[in-house]
């Protein structure tokens, strides 16, 4: 079970592992209530059949000292887990103190990644430094979204204006996988975001390569860029540097950077981008972007131009 | 000020302390030992602490949420336990009892939590002192009253089991409303709890210590008056049920108590 | 009846001989409570087959990763259809259609108090279905059971399904509503002498109790639903967040609704098993005040839990933490009533029959669902199982596992009563062994599918390691429970024909739907044994041995009419105090643009008020004068009712004519919005209770008034002076308190 890439029980900070923690006493209690029921309805059954012919047995309607004890035990369970549940609460999802670090807004069907201070904007892909949490505000463009990486951190609804908060934070460097869990709509399935946990310096690395605009490509890449001006492409994607604006879906100053595209549908290589772009709707069905019916050469051109943008 | 020097210093005299008190005796002497005076003296001691106690200091201009306990207090919990108190076959004359039906006694009780949370009566129940006093006054007298028709000393006062479920379970209803009004929307209730004067630094120790900044505050009054009000009533139906139930135990002659232990 | 029949026990039938003639005429036309109730299930066994369908497909296209075999919205739509139809056209008509049959039968009674309305109830369900099932020809909703805005808002999803689902959900919950009042009075009025109110049956005792969560909560849902079709058709924003509305609070509405509605399902089942593990035990129930009491506790817990479906949209943790504390509290009762049931069976002589299989497992599974539902009442851990596939395993374990095996259970214990044949005992424990391998196969390893961040309501997912073969697992475990299905049906169907003719009394219960014949005739009883005690069967063949007598003195059966109307003021109050709060929610700090205080006028209003006012004090006038006798006095004080409501209706009308001249319409702010729904559903109440007093005034005009039995006057002023009462509130809240505070 904890093999998994997205199981609960492998936490890898300490807001996941105090949830993880709280679990464990659960599921011993759960158990032990479990055994408790299971075992009155074994020793009903085993020891007291009947058989056809016999005689009614003793007509026993209640016992008040044994209903009123089985009425306090819930109670003290009760209370001990809400006790246990308190501190797992503050030690997951403690108040946000100071401004946020990344607000990220949920879209039909796919994730924006605004990093508040160093003005980067990405898509699908947190990138963290190891060892520090990070303070995350979420929004939202349309509909509730829900941001979960469950070895991470709690989920969290994306409320329109709410402003909803909370800490991610690895303590170890990799890739921590998440979803949507709130269903959105159509392609609700394939809205995956990544958790990108690195080392302070190459965090700091990143932060500055993503930082600059893109350079302006040059032979068959910079015919790519002609044709997303000429083909409304830029109106929805912005690229810094070359063609700001657009906002309706995901930037693209350093697309070639990420490690998937499609909010997770296809690993970010040339040959899965060219199909991509010959028919999106057919690779995500429902997906905002259009079919535009694009030419062999065209589809190179787009592609130059893509990977470019590194 | 810490929490510590809050509980050890917040003691203030509230001369509705001494009318409790003065309750207290009276009851000693007129019953003497007749009634369950534990359950009395109890309640005179609640009200009393809710009075004096630093839960008074901060309910009285600090905040929102500490008011609302004392409300809850004073309204709810002590009342009952001094209706609870009293000796059996203890009855109010002739008047008051055609006066207090219960429709009457819900209102009372019901109405006096909304009536106090009008924000102007509000504000003037924690500006000045006498107002604070014919508030504190008007929340046990009335939740006595509220309480009479389940808990009268005298079952002939009483609106019997099904009918007092459905008397609580509304009132619980009356009290969720409000408690939803006060919780989910920025309405501000009690303006004055939003920027208290503050002379002696217990705010301070309030909003960073115990991280009540007045959203928060507010909120938790709000929920305050909706769960653990509701809690009270619900124990309530609990306790006529049982004794609905209960009296099929007792009537029932035939039932061998051997067997039932 | 004896007589006349010799063989009439070979071969016993649902319908008379000479029914058999023209039967589809006695099926539609019946008011009869047993042939509803068998209306109700054949409609619950239809609905089950399609939702059934549903969800074979949901988890065929789930089998594999990546998996093509259906296309994203319709699996949306799949899943949405399959909750909706499972909540509220399978488990809800299965209940109530078991109640309709049982409950008269088991106080005693000849029919319910009403049955024309009962009628009414189960033909809105098949229409309420129909509604739904005509998204085939318009475009299924796709937004899921909750319908969560902004996503169930036009600009997210345009489909005309969605409207449909909403007016299906709308005529369902007034049917159900229906039936919640049909319940009560039957249970307040009907009971045969000696049934008192704690000698009822646990299963009559519990639906009684669970009739009061049905009227209270689903006009939360009516008020809910009305507003989200407002916002799609008429242009208001109640939902929408950048119009100023709060998606949030459609989530507090839906799930004041939907918690409660939860126990709608579940002590139905709880009154199922408590009847039937004493009987297979053979002993009397252990500690029925506990199961009673406790069901009463989680009747009323049921109202205020259902933030706990909300513990990641942001409340706040105190907020989070007192909806912790009731979810929690919650689980109490309801382990008392575990513990009640197993401890029934120790110390028995238990006859494993079918129906008792049922409740074992059913106590097995519905335990684990309940623990997993105390962890998801603690908020950490909700932070992380929430919306994954361990909470689809959650409420299918309490919904499948506890509830519908409960109903199999009854369906298995009643059939012998309901048809006079018993089901086949060989084919019954097949379909239950099929049943609990196929269902525990399908969702036991869904929980651990969820702690590996499977989230649920996806159409397919990326093949993560372990999530390919536990998710084929599943879908393996639903074929099994739909072969067990077809094994179900083929028994009925079987049984129907050729079952063993089963007597009056096969399974010698204590209840008293056993003391008639299978089938009952349509009148139920011949006579009826004396009740002195909760098991009046038992006393009859114990006479020497009788269960120690319950207490008799009871309330007195209330007139049915006034009872009736009762509950229904009791459900309309529901209704305005949601719409009451809404106002309040929106309009507590004002709006800009048009609010209470720039666009009402108070005087004109307290006139008209002032008029509605009046018409309680002429009505009360006239129904003293039908006390009297005195007829042309008491139709002029009715007219003048008439009259004085007509002013008010006029006065309103008027009111609305100016707002919209100035341009203040549904749509133009949240003040707007929830001042027009809420004075508009006001006004339609005094539009109908005006339509009501005309009747009465032209049926005493014609002298017809008096001439069957008891007045309606009474009832309906009941009703008007209740229209009256909410317009205080309303006057107040709208008009009055705005200026003050």
């Amino acid at each position: 079970m904890t093999s998994s890439p997205e199981s609960i029980f492998s936490p890898d900070s300490p807001q996941a592992r105090a949830i993880v923690s709280l679990w464990t006493v659960n599921f011993v209690v759960c158990a032990l209530i479990f055994t408790v029921v299971a075992a009155m309805v074994a020793v009903g059954l085993c020891y007291f059949r009947g058989r056809p012919g016999d005689a009614d047995p003793k007509q026993v309607a209640e016992n008040r000292r044994i209903e009123v004890a089985w009425l306090c035990g819930p109670v003290a369970i009760v209370a001990l887990l809400f006790v246990l549940n308190l501190r797992a609460m503050a030690r997951s999802d403690p108040p946000p103190s100071g401004p946020d670090d990344l607000e990220v807004i949920g879209h039909q069907w796919w994730w924006e990644i605004r990093d508040l201070r160093a003005g980067i904007v990405t898509a699908n892909e947190v990138h963290i430094p190891v060892g520090r949490p990070v303070s995350v505000r979420l929004d939202t463009a349309d509909v509730l979204h829900e941001f979960w990486v469950p070895r991470l951190t709690r989920k969290m609804t994306a409320v329109p204006l709410a402003g909803n908060h909370i800490w991610i934070e690895a303590d170890h460097p990799g890739i921590y996988r998440g979803v949507c869990s709130e269903f959105c709509g159509t392609e609700h399935a394939w809205m995956r975001v990544m958790v990108v946990a690195q080392p302070p310096a190459e965090f700091a690395a990143w932060e500055k390569a993503q930082e600059r605009a893109a350079a302006a490509p040059s032979g068959e890449a910079a015919d790519g860029l002609r044709l997303m001006r000429s083909m409304t492409c830029v109106n929805c994607h912005a690229i810094r540097g070359l063609a700001p604006g657009g906002t309706a879906g995901p930037d693209l100053t350093h697309f070639a950077s990420r490690r998937t595209f499609g909010s997770g549908v296809l690993a970010n290589t040339p040959a899965n981008l060219r199909r991509w772009l010959a028919d999106p709707q057919k690779i995500k069905p429902g997906v905002k972007m259009p079919d535009f019916n694009l030419k062999p050469a065209q589809l190179d051109a787009l592609v130059a131009c893509l990977e470019s943008l590194r | 000020m810490t929490t510590a020097r809050l509980l050890l210093t917040g003691w203030s005299w509230n001369p509705m302390a001494a009318l409790v008190a003065a309750a207290a005796g009276a009851y000693l002497l007129a019953f003497r030992g007749r009634g369950r005076p534990v359950l009395f003296l109890a309640g005179c001691a609640l009200a009393a602490l809710a009075l004096v106690s630093p839960l008074a200091l901060l309910a009285s201009r600090y905040l929102f949420s500490a008011h609302m306990a004392q409300h809850l207090i004073l309204l709810l919990v002590a009342p009952v336990l001094l209706v609870l108190g009293l000796p059996a076959g203890c009855r109010l004359p002739a008047a008051a009892r055609g006066l207090l039906r219960a429709p009457v006694a819900w209102t009372a009780g019901v109405g006096s939590m909304w009536f106090w949370h009008v924000p102007a009566l509000c504000d003037a129940a924690a500006a000045s002192a006498g107002v604070h006093a014919v508030q504190s006054a008007s929340l046990l007298l009335l939740g006595a009253a509220f309480w009479w028709p389940i808990a009268a000393p005298d079952p002939r006062d009483r609106i019997g089991p099904l009918g007092g479920i459905g008397y609580l379970f509304s009132a619980c209803l009356a009290c969720t409303a409000l408690g939803i009004i006060i919780t989910l929307t920025p309405a501000e209730v009690c303006p004055i709890f939003r920027s208290p004067a503050d002379p002696v630094g217990i705010l301070a120790l309030a909003r960073r210590r115990w991280a009540l900044g007045p959203e928060r505050d507010r909120q938790l009054g709000g929920l305050l008056m909706w769960v653990p009000m509701c809690l009270v009533y619900l124990s309530a139906i609990f306790v006529e049920l049982a004794r609905w139930y209960g009296e099929a135990a007792e009537r029932a002659p035939s039932a061998p108590p051997g067997e039932a232990a | 009846m004896s007589g006349a029949a010799p063989a009439l026990p070979a071969a016993p039938s649902i319908l008379t001989p000479e029914e058999q003639a023209h039967r589809r005429l006695v099926w539609i036309s019946t008011v009869d409570h047993k042939r509803i109730g068998i209306l109700y299930l054949v409609f619950a066994l239809v609905f089950f087959a399609v939702g059934g369908l549903e969800a074979l497909f949901i988890r065929l296209q789930l089998a594999a990763p990546n998996n093509t075999l259906l296309s994203p919205d319709t699996f949306n739509a799949l899943f949405t259809l399959h909750g909706t139809t499972m909540i509220f056209l399978v488990v809800m008509p299965a209940v109530f259609g078991l109640v309709n049959y049982c409950l008269p039968l088991m106080i005693g009674a000849r029919d319910m108090a009403f049955p024309r309305l009962n009628a009414l109830s189960v033909w809105l369900v098949l229409f309420g279905g129909a509604l739904l099932y005509f998204c085939v020809l318009t475009g299924p909703p796709t937004m899921g059971w909750f319908a969560y805005a902004p996503l169930s808002e036009t600009p997210y999803t345009p489909s005309l399904g969605v409207d449909y689902w909403i007016v299906a959900l709308l005529a369902l919950g007034i049917g159900s509503v229906a039936t919640g009042i049909n319940f009560i009075t039957t249970v307040l009025c009907l009971r045969a002498p000696g049934m008192t109110l704690r000698r009822l049956p646990l299963f009559v005792w519990i639906n009684f109790v669970n009739a009061f969560i049905v009227i209270l909560a689903l006009p939360v849902l009516n008020a809910g639903l009305i507003m989200l079709l407002m916002d799609r058709r008429l242009g208001t924003h109640f939902f929408l967040a950048r119009e100023g509305g709060s998606p949030v609070l459609w989530q507090h509405i839906f799930w004041g609704f939907g918690h409660p509605e939860v126990y709608i399902l579940a002590l139905p089942a709880f009154g199922i098993v408590s009847e039937i593990i004493p009987v297979f035990a053979r002993k009397p129930i252990f500690g029925y005040g506990f199961v009673a009491s406790s069901s009463v506790a989680i009747g009323i817990l049921s109202f205020g839990v259902w933030a706990h479906h909300m513990f990641t949209v942001g409340m706040g943790h105190a907020a989070e933490n007192f909806f912790a504390i009731a979810s929690m509290l919650i689980a109490i009762p309801t382990g008392v009533k575990v513990l009640n049931w197993s401890a029934t069976l120790i110390g028995g002589r238990i006859r494993m029959d079918v129906p008792l299989l049922y409740c074992v497992a059913f106590l097995i599974q519905f335990t684990i669902g309940g623990l997993s539902g105390v962890t998801h009442a603690e908020v950490a851990l909700d932070w992380q199982t929430k919306n994954s596939y361990y909470l689809v395993a959650h409420f299918h374990y309490v919904a499948v596992g506890g509830i519908f095996f409960a109903l199999l259970a009854g369906l298995h214990y009643w059939f012998p009563k309901i048809t006079g044949r018993m089901l086949d005992d060989r084919l019954g424990r097949l379909g239950f062994w099929l049943f609990v391998v196929g269902f525990n196969a399908t969702f036991m390893i869904q929980h651990v599918l969820g702690f590996m961040g499977m989230p649920r309501r996806v159409y397919t997912y990326p093949d993560l390691p372990g999530w390919h073969w536990m998710n084929l697992l599943s879908t393996c475990g639903a074929g099994v429970m739909a072969v067990a299905s077809l094994v179900l049906l083929w028994n009925i169907a079987r049984s129907l024909r050729r079952g063993r003719p089963a007597g009056d009394n096969p399974w010698e219960a204590w209840t008293l739907e056993w003391a008639t014949t299978s089938p009952p005739p349509a009148h139920n009883f011949e006579r009826l044994p004396e009740v002195r005690g909760r098991r009046p069967l038992w006393d009859l063949a114990h006479p020497e041995r009788p269960d120690p007598p319950t207490p008799s003195g009871d309330i007195v059966a209330p007139d049915h009419t006034r009872a009736a109307v009762w509950c229904l003021i009791a459900s309309e109050a529901a209704f305005f105090g949601v719409l009451l709060l809404v106002f309040v929610f929106f309009n507590i700090s004002p709006p800009a643009g048009p609010n209470s205080r720039n666009s009402l006028e108070l005087g004109r209003t307290l006139a008209f008020s002032l008029c509605l006012f009046l018409s309680s004090f002429t009505l009360w006038r006239s129904e003293a004068a039908e006390r009297r006798g005195q007829r042309r006095r008491m139709a002029a004080w009715l007219g003048l009712t008439i009259l004085l409501g007509l002013v008010f209706i006029v006065g309103q009308g008027r009111e609305y004519l100016g707002l919209f001249h100035r341009g203040i319409g549904f749509g133009t702010n949240l003040f707007s919005s929830s001042f027009y729904i809420l004075t508009g559903f006001h006004g339609l109440h005094v539009c109908a209770g005006l339509i009501a007093l005309l009747i009465a005034l032209g049926l005493s005009l014609s002298g017809e008034l008096r001439r069957r039995g008891a007045s309606p006057l009474g009832a309906i002023g009941l009703y008007w002076h209740f229209v009256d009462a909410v317009w205080v509130f309303v006057l107040a809240t709208v008009y009055v308190l705005p200026r003050l505070l």
